[in-house]
């Protein structure tokens, strides 16, 4: 599951920076240049549809990474990922309406309760495993969904709140594809932050505690804390994400947020491929392409009259096909497609490795 | 969702009995029909779990296909309710043979989370499927079979409707068949031993898979009595599988892998749940079963019930 | 005379990557007490769930080589299959069923076909040759001691009605006494019932008192084979796993003289 990306080789490092650069070969920076061009240059030319389609992507990247970092490295189940996304999405709310508080305050604020939530959402990881954590932190998601609808009606938004577009310097943050980039500047920065944590200590205890706990403990890591430090951090991130959401969409109400929300999140590390950030990416994207994808497809049938209605069951119905499909054909998702792809060209014209020592 | 009385007696001319006798007389039934519906659906959780370690999260999903096939049955034996009833809980259990054999079969042996994430995939495309095939809205099955739900008065002026009593009565027949089962037939003590160590079953000859697919019907079966019981005291909507969820915390606070912990359970949460909503906020209802929950993960992580060493072995 | 377990030369592969078994050939007749002997880590009990068809659960395979039973293939078989045929598998962690009593686990045990209404005969013979199970009926067995749990693995084994059994490390944390105790109903049971035994062991000493073949394995491979008289005499099993030095103090200067003697066959 933590295989590195094959390297090339004839690389020959003569310093520690060369050796920890994230980027070590000419293909891999060059690639990276001709993406980031492609990136930018994006928004000048779609149209208005796929720019609201690639904010959502990136939007969805932030809290794919971070659960990624929680249960793809890190190794904690967590169902309650909607539940931090409504939290910070609702402090953002909250505080733009009973004080009109400016993004800048509004966005600290979203990643504080991130904090708070992800300490006590990380709690009981330092009791329970597996099936029995992923029941808590579904718990956990109900509750904090519950003190959300509480809030809606004692005050009155039971149509949800109304959230004004964020200020950068007397600006207002409507355009499209200002959006973009605000975003795409987002998910970049969640990467790098993810990168980085996975390259330090932080990372390596993660994996450690991941693969044989009694083993990191006798090692000398502190489960607990680093537990901790995996919940909180994830969290923070994923709070923030929610704010960013509430000020893109404009609006938050509690049904957004239900437990569908937590399975997609779980299903884009699953179907992106678990323990990878390439993963979360991709499966970000996925799944957040696919309800439109389906709709696409629908057009191209006949009687789409009856269907178009259903839409939202087709949906329903398909998305959980896929996740099937996925689990019982590729778990290793689709960095496993990815990483099958690149063994097949790396190693035409053989088709496998040879079993080591074989005597043959 | 249910049928359960309000504990204040409708007004009736002349006679404000208001007592807290009779107060505390229906809520204590109130307790008893939303502790059967929970039991009812629990052990179809425990069941699956005791025997292969799988969390089957499609439960509630699986539960309300039970009751739209009731909807189907009713229209094509229309006239014969009996029939209807019969053929529906028949379709349930080959339901849920099928999803062993064509779905969580190909899942043994891979890793507890991608299975049980399997049944959660597996809920909702189920969901999706019933909302194509059915549509959204509320049905009523017992005007399809032509069935009526009158409500009894009981002693002190509790009231309970019909099939509220025959889910309770149902309940604790399920119960005992399987407590004889699991006890005493062949195969019950083969599910027992399945559950307990795999690989030594099999070496003994035991065929898990025919275990685990017994497992899966067994479990499709309650989660079917449960379901069409239900539509037909309250109606169907596609939310409920909602409940099948909320039953979820009533297993594992009695323990997952014991029969004997799920009635517990679920008496426990539905207590907590009929009490919270009466005396303090009728909202905490969806949230009162995982409140109960999350003190238990707290206190005692394996449920009351439960073996310990479960704990650790995810 | 045919043998009645065939298993010539398998090689069997984990993960599609670990080679842990190469080249094996063993083979048990009928009546037979087999030994494999080794140490750690040498590949007996992949082996031996390679023949009864455990192997896909640590995803491991049998990729060269046949195993043969009766005439039959059964290599990379399901498990109950396997023991339907009547090849049994006594394992060595987790033998018995820790929370059923001793009754329910020897209940609990499919015969091989057609012999379903033996049930009770099955029974009387397993207390027959464990007669201390009769007494410990309604013990539960994750309460039995160690010797007592060996003889409920065994019994629920022969309830099975098997014409094969695997043991593996049948003396495995057991006091020399007992272990004797167990090696001798083990042959009562082949001689009273012809049940060929195939028996997986560390402490060789025990294992060729009553065996009457035995293979020593290293490594994945099979080094030496022969029938009692001949492995016991062999200078280097006497050395090396029956701890008997010939005599004379050895240091550890005489250790390239300790490498360069194991030289095995193959």
């Amino acid at each position: 599951m933590f295989r590195p990306a094959p390297r090339a080789s004839g690389y020959l490092h003569t310093g520690y920076g060369e050796d920890i650069a994230l980027l070590q070969t000419r293909t891999e920076r060059a690639s990276l240049a001709v993406f980031a061009i492609l990136l930018a240059v994006f928004p000048f030319l779609a149209s208005p549809f796929a720019l609201d389609l690639a904010c959502q992507v990136f939007l969805a990247s932030v809290g794919a990474l971070s659960l990624m970092l929680l249960t793809g490295y890190a190794g904690q189940i967590s169902l309650g990922h909607a539940g931090l996304i409504a939290a910070g999405a609702f402090t953002t709310g909250i505080l733009a309406r009973e004080i009109s508080a400016p993004f800048w305050i509004t966005l600290p604020a979203s990643a504080l309760t991130g904090i708070v939530l992800g300490f006590i959402f990380g709690l009981p990881s330092l009791r329970l495993r597996g099936l029995y954590l992923a029941v808590s932190t579904l718990a956990l998601h109900f509750v904090v969904i519950y003190l959300g609808g509480e809030y809606e009606t004692k005050r009155g938004f039971s149509t949800g709140i109304v959230v004004d577009p964020p200020r950068f310097a007397g600006m207002k943050l409507t355009d499209g594809r200002a959006w973009y980039f605000v975003l795409l500047a987002a998910a970049v920065v969640s990467l790098l932050i993810c990168v980085n944590l996975l390259r330090s200590r932080s990372g390596r205890a993660w994996q450690a505690l991941h693969v044989r706990e009694t083993v990191a403990e006798a090692l000398g890591i502190s489960v607990a804390r680093y537990k901790l430090l995996a919940f909180v951090i994830s969290s923070s991130m994923t709070s923030v994400a929610g704010c960013l959401f509430a000020y893109y969409r404009g609006f938050v109400s509690i049904e957004a947020f239900d437990l569908f929300l937590s399975i997609q999140y779980v299903a884009m590390i699953i179907v992106g491929g678990m323990g990878s950030l390439l993963g979360a990416l991709l499966g970000a994207a996925f799944i957040t392409v696919f309800p439109y994808l389906i709709e696409a497809l629908l057009r191209l049938l006949p009687n789409v009259q009856k269907l178009a209605g259903e839409i939202f069951a087709v949906n329903y119905a398909a998305f959980g096909l896929v996740m099937i499909l996925f689990l019982i054909f590729e778990p290793l998702g689709l960095v496993g497609i990815w990483h099958r792809l690149q063994n097949y060209f790396l190693l035409w014209p053989f088709r496998y490795k040879p079993l080591a020592g074989a005597r043959k | 969702m249910t049928r359960l009385h309000h504990p204040l007696p409708a007004e009736e001319e002349g006679d404000r009995s208001c007592s807290t006798s009779g107060i505390a007389l229906q809520l204590v039934v109130n307790i008893i029909v939303l502790g059967s519906i929970y039991a009812l659906i629990a052990c179809g959780y425990v069941l699956i779990y005791r025997v292969s370690r799988v969390l089957n999260l499609a439960h509630g999903e699986l539960m309300m296909l039970g009751a739209y096939l009731l909807l189907a049955t009713a229209s094509l034996f229309n006239g014969h309710p009996a029939i209807a009833l019969a053929a529906a809980v028949l379709l349930s259990l080959l339901a849920g043979a099928l999803v062993y054999v064509f779905l969580m079969r190909k899942m043994t042996g891979e890793m507890v989370l991608a299975a049980i994430l399997t049944t959660v995939a597996l809920g909702i495309l189920i969901r999706g499927a019933v909302l194509l095939i059915w549509s959204a809205q509320q049905q009523y099955p017992a005007q399809a079979l032509g069935v009526a739900n009158p409500s009894f008065s009981l002693f002190g002026g509790a009231r309970i409707s019909f099939w509220s009593a025959v889910l309770v009565a149902i309940t604790i027949a399920v119960y005992g068949a399987l407590f004889g089962f699991l006890r005493f037939g062949r195969w019950g003590m083969r599910m027992r031993a399945a559950g307990q160590n795999p690989l030594l079953a099999a070496q003994r000859g035991i065929n898990l898979h025919g275990v685990y697919a017994l497992a899966w019907c067994l479990s499709t079966l309650t989660g079917a009595f449960a379901g069409i019981l239900m539509a037909l005291d309250s109606g169907l909507t596609s939310s409920m599988p909602i409940i099948g969820l909320k039953a979820f915390p009533a297993a594992l606070v009695g323990g997952l892998d014991s029969l004997a912990g799920a009635l517990a359970g679920a008496l426990i949460v539905a207590g907590a749940e009929v009490l919270l909503i009466y005396y303090v906020d009728p909202l905490l209802s969806d949230v009162v079963p995982f409140l109960v929950l999350i003190a238990m993960l707290v206190v005692r992580p394996w449920g009351l019930f439960g073996t310990r060493e479960e704990l650790d072995r995810v | 005379m045919t043998a009645l377990l065939q298993v010539d030369k398998i090689e069997v592969v984990y993960k599609r990557a670990i080679t842990a078994v190469q080249g094996v050939t063993l083979s048990v007749a009928e009546r037979q007490i087999v030994a494999v002997l080794g140490t750690n880590g040498a590949g007996k009990t992949t082996t031996l769930r390679a023949i009864s068809g455990f192997l896909g659960i640590d995803d491991a395979r049998v990729t060269e080589g046949t195993i043969t039973f009766k005439g039959t293939r059964i290599d990379n078989g399901l498990p109950h299959d396997i023991a339907a045929r009547g090849i049994v598998l006594v394992p060595e962690r987790e033998k018995v069923f820790p929370n059923l009593t001793v009754a329910e686990n020897l209940a609990a045990p499919v015969p091989r076909a057609g012999s379903s209404s033996e049930r009770h005969r099955l029974n009387e013979r397993t207390y027959h040759f464990f007669p201390r199970l009769a007494d410990l009926r309604s013990r539960t067995a994750g309460l039995l001691s160690g010797g007592e749990r060996q003889m409920l693995a065994i019994g629920a084994a022969l309830m099975c009605n098997p014409q094969l059994l695997l043991v593996d490390e049948l003396s495995l944390g057991l006091a020399p006494v007992v272990v004797q105790d167990l090696t001798r109903r083990l042959t009562a049971i082949r001689n009273e019932l012809g049940i060929a035994v195939l028996l997986v062991e560390q402490s060789a000493a025990a294992a060729l008192e009553i065996s009457d073949y035995a293979y020593v394995m290293e490594n994945g491979r099979i080094v030496l084979d022969g029938d009692r008289e001949r492995l016991k005499s062999h200078q280097d099993v006497q050395e090396f796993y029956l701890g008997q030095a010939g005599g004379e103090r050895r240091s550890y200067r005489d250790v390239k003289q300790y490498r360069r003697s194991r030289r095995w066959y193959g």
